[in-house]
C-alpha cells in the first residue's frame, strides 16, 4: 500500500495520515481487504479547497493499465476536508466493498450522464443555467451571487487595484504619444462584464486623470464590455451610464473572442478579465510513470438524495432525470410552481457528485489537448515534474487566452485576476478543483500551462499576488509581448 | 533569366514544420549531432523550393528554413559578438548577446547557403539578410559609441560577405531591416549604413520593411510615411512592404514622392491563417497597380511565411499566384 499526502493542511484536516494507516491495516487484518488487493492500493490524502464540490468523503477510481486494458490498480482517494472523525472505517468499507460493483452503483445511484472528459460533462449545463438565470437564484438565496464568493466580496471591484490599473494604461498612452504611436482610437476591452461595476470605475478614474493631467485621451478610448450573456450585458448598462457614448455592448463567447471581434486583431490596448478564467469548462488529467491519463467523470446523484429531492417538490423519483432535462432548458419554470422548481434546481445542484475513472490518453483518440499544447510540449512542461501529478489543463482559460492574444496591439496587455496555480507541484499540494459557489463551478486556473503557452505564442506572462486585500487568494496574471 | 510582369516571390522565410522545430530543439539540447541536423536541413530547404516551385512562384528563396531567427544566424557568425547560449528556451528565441570589441573582418558563410539554392532549382533566385540596423537592435552594444557606430562595423563586416554572395552568382539580394518601423528616428543614419553595406557590390537589391513578424504578429504599428522622403536615398531597386494586413492607405505615398525603386507589394496577410482567394488578391494588386505602374511591382506576402502552417502557407502562395494570374490575363500579358 502507498499512501500519498497530497496536502498541508495539518490542523484542518479531519482524517489523519496515522487513523488512515489505521483504519486500512485493520480492514486487511479483518479480511475485508486481500493481500493482492492491499498490495495494489495506492491512497490519496487530499484537502478540497471548496467544501461544496462532486466528491464523497472517500471515492475509488479504477485504472486500466496502458496497453494492457485490465485494471491494474486500485486509487482511493480521501477527502481529508470532508471526512468526520471516527467515520472513516464504515466510508473505506463501503467504497472498496460489494456495493462498489457497477451493478452495486446502479442500484445506489442516478446516473445523469456516461462517463467524459470534464469538459463534457452535464455539469457545465448547470453552470451555463446559472448565469442565465442569476436572478432567479439570488432572490431563492436572498444574497447576491459576489456575497456567495469566499470572503463576501470580488476582488475585481477593490478601488485601489482600479485606480492603478487606470493610472498604469494612462502612463502606456502617455508613453505612446511620446513616441508619436498614439491609435486615433483606443480599444479596450473587458470580458465577463458582470454588473460593469468594475468598468464604471475604471472609467471613471481614467476620466478624472485624464482632466488632471489635461491629456485628452478619454474621448478617444472605445470601451467595448464582452459577455456571451445578453441579460448580464443589459443589467451592466446603468454601471457605465455616464461613459455610455464611450461603450460597446458586445456579445462574445469568452472561449473565442477574436472570432467576434476579428476587426480589432492587433488594435486593443488592454483586455482585461476577472473571475472568469475559473469558471470555464476544463479537464483534468494525471501524469503516472510518463504516461498521460484523463480523468473521466461521470455526474450522478445519490438514489437516497433523489429520494429526498423528489419528496420534497412533490414529484415521483422516477421523474427526477426528466425533470433535470427541463430544468437545463427551461429553468425553474421545469415545475408548475417556480418556488419548488427553484428548490428542485438547488437541491439537485447540491447533490450532484462525479464517479471517476482513469483513461490512457493514448486510449482517447479524441482525448485533445487545448490548443496551442501539443503532447510533445506536455512532455516537455512535465519532464521534471513530480512522478505522479494531477493537475488541470484549464481547457477552456487555455482557449480564451489564445484566441484573445491576436486582439493585442504590438504594445497591448492582458490583465487576468483570478485564482492561479503558477507552480505545477502545488497540485501535489492542495486540490483546487472542481468545486461549487453557489450553482456555479469554479476551478483554479493551471498558471503555469498558461505561462508556456504564452512563452510559445512570444509572449512574456507574469503573476503577481493581489496586494489590496490581506489574505486574497487570486493572482493577477499580466501578459505583456516579448521583444 | 526573364520574368513575367508582376513577378511573384515571397519575402524569404517558408512555414517551418514543427517536426523541424522540435528536431533543432533536440539540437540545442543535444540530443542529435550537428550532421544530422545539417541533413534534416537539406532536406528541409529542398522541400521549400519544390514547394515554391509546385505554388508557381517566379523567384524562389531557400525559405531560411536553416536559421533559428532573423537575428541569431547572423549574429553567431559576426565575430566579437559574445553570445549567452542559456539564454534562451527555444530555438526560435533570441539570444541575449553583446559586443564587447571591436568586430574583426570575417567570412560568415553564408554563400555555402546560396549555393545550395542555385543547385536546387533553375528558377531565378533571392538571397536574403538581416540588415545591420536590425541586428544592431538585437545586441547590447557594450564598445562602440553609439548604435550608429556599430551598424557601421556589421555593414563593413557584411559588406564582403555580399560581394562573395555576388560572385556566387547572386543575382537578387534582400535586405531586411523591419526595425526601421520600430525606431522611426534612426532612419537617416539606418539609410546611410545600408548604402554602406551595399557599396560595391554587383546586385540587384530590394529592402523589406514591415512592422514585425515575430512569433507571427507585429512588433509595431505606424505609418509607412516614417520612411519618405529619406528612403529615397537608399542605393536599392526594390523596396518590399507590407500591405494586406495594414491595407493600402500607405500606397499614397508612391504617387506623392514617385520613388524609383520597383515595389514588393505585400498582397498576402501572413498573420492570419484565413487563406485568401485569388480574387481577393487580384483585387489587392489591382489597388497596388492605382498607384505604381504594373512593370514596376513584385508581388509577394506581406513577410516571411515562417509561423504559419505549411498547408496554410502553400495554400497562400498558390492562392498570390493564381491571383497574379488573373490580373496578367487583364493587362494581356
Amino acid at each position: 500500500m502507498i499512501l500519498h499526502l497530497n496536502h498541508t493542511r495539518r490542523d484542518s484536516a479531519a482524517a489523519s495520515m496515522s487513523e488512515v494507516v489505521e483504519t486500512f491495516l485493520t480492514l486487511f487484518e479483518e479480511g475485508h481487504l486481500s493481500a493482492a488487493q492491499f498490495a495494489r492500493l495506492q491512497i490519496y490524502l487530499d484537502w478540497l479547497q471548496y467544501k461544496q464540490n462532486f466528491r464523497e468523503p472517500v471515492t475509488v477510481v479504477q485504472t486500466a493499465e496502458a496497453g494492457s486494458g485490465a485494471p491494474s490498480r486500485v486509487d482511493v482517494r480521501i477527502d481529508s476536508r470532508q471526512v468526520s472523525p471516527g467515520s472513516l472505517r464504515e466510508l473505506v468499507k463501503k467504497a472498496i466493498g460489494p456495493a462498489n460493483t457497477d451493478a452495486g452503483k446502479a442500484k445506489d445511484r442516478i446516473y445523469l450522464e456516461h462517463f467524459h472528459s470534464l469538459r463534457s460533462s452535464i455539469v457545465w449545463s448547470f453552470n451555463q443555467l446559472y448565469w442565465q438565470r442569476l436572478k432567479d437564484w439570488e432572490v431563492a438565496t436572498g444574497k447576491s451571487y459576489e456575497k456567495a464568493l469566499p470572503g463576501g466580496v470580488s476582488d475585481g471591484h477593490n478601488p485601489q487595484a482600479i485606480s492603478d490599473s487606470a493610472k498604469e494604461f494612462w502612463r502606456l498612452l502617455k508613453e505612446l504619444e511620446t513616441r508619436s504611436q498614439l491609435p486615433p482610437e483606443i480599444f479596450i476591452l473587458e470580458i465577463g462584464v458582470g454588473l460593469a461595476t468594475r468598468a464604471g470605475m475604471w472609467l471613471d478614474r481614467f476620466c478624472a486623470l485624464d482632466q488632471e493631467y489635461g491629456t485628452k485621451y478619454y474621448p478617444h478610448l472605445r470601451f467595448l464590455l464582452g459577455d456571451y450573456s445578453l441579460s448580464t450585458l443589459d443589467r451592466s448598462r446603468p454601471a457605465v451610464k455616464k461613459h455610455i457614448d464611450l461603450c460597446s455592448f458586445i456579445a462574445l463567447d469568452a472561449l473565442d473572442p477574436i472570432k467576434t471581434l476579428s476587426f480589432l486583431r492587433h488594435k486593443v490596448l488592454h483586455v482585461h478579465s476577472s473571475n472568469m478564467y475559473d469558471n470555464l469548462p476544463d479537464d483534468e488529467v494525471v501524469w503516472r510513470e510518463n504516461h498521460l491519463y484523463w480523468v473521466q467523470v461521470r455526474a450522478y446523484i445519490p438514489a437516497e438524495e433523489a429520494a429526498k429531492i423528489a419528496a420534497n417538490c412533490g414529484i415521483s423519483p422516477t421523474d427526477v432525470l426528466k425533470t433535470i432535462k427541463r430544468l437545463l432548458e427551461v429553468g425553474a419554470d421545469t415545475l408548475p410552481e417556480h418556488e419548488k422548481g427553484m428548490a428542485f434546481w438547488m437541491n439537485t445542484w447540491n447533490a450532484i457528485r462525479f464517479e471517476e475513472r482513469l483513461v490512457d490518453a493514448l486510449d482517447l483518440p479524441d482525448a485533445e489537448l487545448p490548443a496551442g499544447l501539443s503532447y510533445q510540449q506536455m512532455e516537455d512542461i512535465l519532464k521534471d515534474a513530480p512522478g505522479e501529478l494531477r493537475f488541470h489543463l484549464s481547457s477552456g482559460a487555455l482557449e480564451s487566452f489564445r484566441n484573445t492574444l491576436p486582439l493585442l496591439h504590438p504594445r497591448g496587455y492582458l490583465q487576468v485576476q483570478d485564482i492561479f496555480v503558477t507552480d505545477l507541484a502545488d497540485y501535489c499540494m492542495g486540490f483546487y478543483g472542481p468545486g461549487k459557489l453557489d450553482g456555479s463551478i469554479v476551478n483554479w486556473v493551471n498558471g503555469a500551462l498558461l505561462r508556456e503557452v504564452a512563452h510559445r505564442a512570444g509572449y512574456d506572462l507574469h503573476f503577481a499576488p493581489f496586494q489590496y486585500r490581506a489574505g486574497s487568494k487570486t493572482s493577477i496574471l499580466y501578459t505583456t509581448q516579448r521583444e | 533569366m526573364t520574368l513575367p510582369i508582376l513577378p511573384t516571390t515571397m519575402v524569404g522565410s517558408y512555414s517551418m514544420p514543427s517536426w523541424l522545430e522540435r528536431l533543432k530543439t533536440d539540437y540545442f539540447a543535444r540530443r542529435i549531432s550537428r550532421h544530422d541536423l545539417d541533413e534534416i536541413h537539406d532536406c528541409a530547404v529542398r522541400s521549400a523550393i519544390k514547394d515554391q516551385e509546385m505554388a508557381g512562384l517566379d523567384i524562389v528563396t531557400d525559405g531560411e528554413l536553416r536559421r533559428d531567427n532573423m537575428i541569431d544566424y547572423f549574429v553567431e557568425r559576426l565575430p566579437g559578438i559574445h553570445i549567452d547560449r542559456s539564454s534562451k528556451k527555444f530555438y526560435y528565441d533570441f539570444y541575449d548577446s553583446e559586443v564587447l570589441g571591436k568586430i574583426p573582418m570575417a567570412a560568415l558563410g553564408l554563400v555555402d547557403d546560396f549555393k545550395f539554392l542555385l543547385a536546387n532549382t533553375e528558377r531565378a533566385t533571392k538571397f536574403c539578410i538581416t540588415g545591420p540596423h536590425s541586428l544592431c537592435k538585437r545586441v547590447r552594444n557594450k564598445y562602440y559609441p553609439s548604435d550608429e557606430a556599430l551598424a557601421t562595423d556589421i555593414a563593413r563586416v557584411m559588406n564582403m560577405e555580399l560581394k562573395e554572395l555576388a560572385k556566387a552568382g547572386a543575382k537578387l539580394i534582400q535586405i531586411d531591416e523591419p526595425y526601421y518601423s520600430g525606431f522611426p528616428e534612426d532612419l537617416s543614419w539606418g539609410v546611410k549604413v545600408l548604402n554602406l553595406l551595399l557599396e560595391g557590390v554587383n546586385a540587384k537589391f530590394a529592402v523589406h520593411i514591415c512592422y514585425g513578424n515575430r512569433y507571427g504578429k507585429p512588433s509595431w504599428e505606424g505609418s509607412y510615411r516614417y520612411l519618405f522622403p529619406t528612403i529615397l536615398d537608399a542605393k536599392i531597386q526594390q523596396l518590399s512592404l507590407e500591405f494586406a494586413r495594414r491595407g493600402g492607405e500607405d500606397l499614397d505615398l508612391f504617387r506623392e514622392f514617385s520613388p524609383p525603386f520597383e515595389l514588393g507589394a505585400g498582397v498576402i496577410d501572413v498573420k492570419d491563417q484565413a487563406v485568401e482567394t485569388p480574387d481577393i488578391v487580384a483585387e489587392r494588386i489591382r489597388k497596388v497597380m492605382k498607384f505604381v505602374a504594373s512593370e514596376k511591382i513584385v508581388v509577394l506576402p506581406d513577410c516571411g511565411l515562417f509561423h504559419l502552417p505549411r498547408d496554410i502557407a502553400f495554400a497562400k502562395l498558390r492562392a498570390m499566384v493564381d491571383g497574379t494570374k488573373i490580373v496578367r490575363k487583364e493587362l494581356g500579358r
